[in-house]
């Protein structure tokens, strides 16, 4: 079972949330590419779970499985009321005062 | 083995997508093929309760709430105009060197071998993950109850009109 090849593919899923967060300007794409970093991170959980025989990390995934959509819900509330405001989904747009 | 290998080019291949589509509906449906993916490597890796709340959670939950918001902002999304590319290359860049970093630190310190246990009867099943959160996590697993209560009345106040 050769489990640093796959380390090295949660590796490359988080860099490309990071790619996406820094490149995209588009508010719910940048909030897509933080999902896909959540789940880089939970994918490594459930190989080293897997490697050492442990149940605990897969419960540590169910937890971030659980902030992930109370996440998804207050994050997508607050873009709404941003796009109330801006009338924009551009983040460049949203001036902070 | 080689499904794992199989599905980690996708998985790789699906979640370029996400980044790299312009508009964002299709951003969502790749990240859904991502989801897909993530919980036949999951199945792989014998955790079959984490994989099927992952299609639950995420496919059924958060990325339905997603598509409701894209399709709400349907006329919003044409007006952003594509990056520089000077600057998105700099961009570019940082991403792959964090990449490089991390790949680098793991070389130096995984020594080319992790051994795997033997796993015991029931590994990732629903009723050992359920005996441990009802024991050892209790905690936690009752104070993310008072976390969600927190959500909703966040995501009730915040999308409430003010009037």
């Amino acid at each position: 079972m050769n489990l640093s090849y796959l380390i090295c593919v949660s590796l490359a899923l988080f860099s490309i949330g990071i790619l996406g967060v820094l490149i995209r300007r588009n508010a719910l794409v940048l909030f897509l590419s933080i999902e896909i970093m959540l789940n880089a991170a939970n994918l490594l959980f459930v190989e080293f779970s897997f490697s050492w025989g442990d149940e605990r990390g897969l419960i540590w995934v169910f937890f971030v499985l659980i902030v992930a959509a109370m996440e998804a819900a207050v994050g997508l509330a607050l873009i709404i009321q941003l796009f109330r405001k801006t009338h924009s989904v551009d983040v460049d747009q949203y001036l902070l005062e | 083995m080689w499904l794992q290998m199989i599905i980690s080019f996708f998985l790789l291949l699906s979640a370029f997508g996400i980044v790299l589509c312009k508009r964002p509906l299709y951003s969502a449906l790749f990240f859904l093929a991502t989801l897909l993916e993530l919980g036949v490597l999951y199945l792989t890796l014998s955790a079959e309760f984490i994989a099927v709340m992952q299609i639950l959670v995420y496919a059924g939950a958060i990325l339905v709430i997603f598509v409701f918001v894209i399709v709400l902002f349907q006329d919003a999304h044409a007006q952003i105009e594509k990056f520089s590319p000077r600057v998105s290359r700099s961009l570019c860049l940082i991403a792959f060197s964090c990449f490089a970093i991390s790949l680098v630190y793991l070389i130096s310190h995984l020594h080319g071998t992790v051994h795997t246990q033997e796993l015991f009867q029931g590994f990732g099943q629903v009723s050992s993950i359920g005996e441990s959160l009802y024991t050892m996590f209790f905690f936690p697993f009752e104070a993310t109850l008072v976390l969600f209560l927190v959500a909703i009345i966040g995501a009730i106040y915040l999308a409430k009109k003010e009037s």
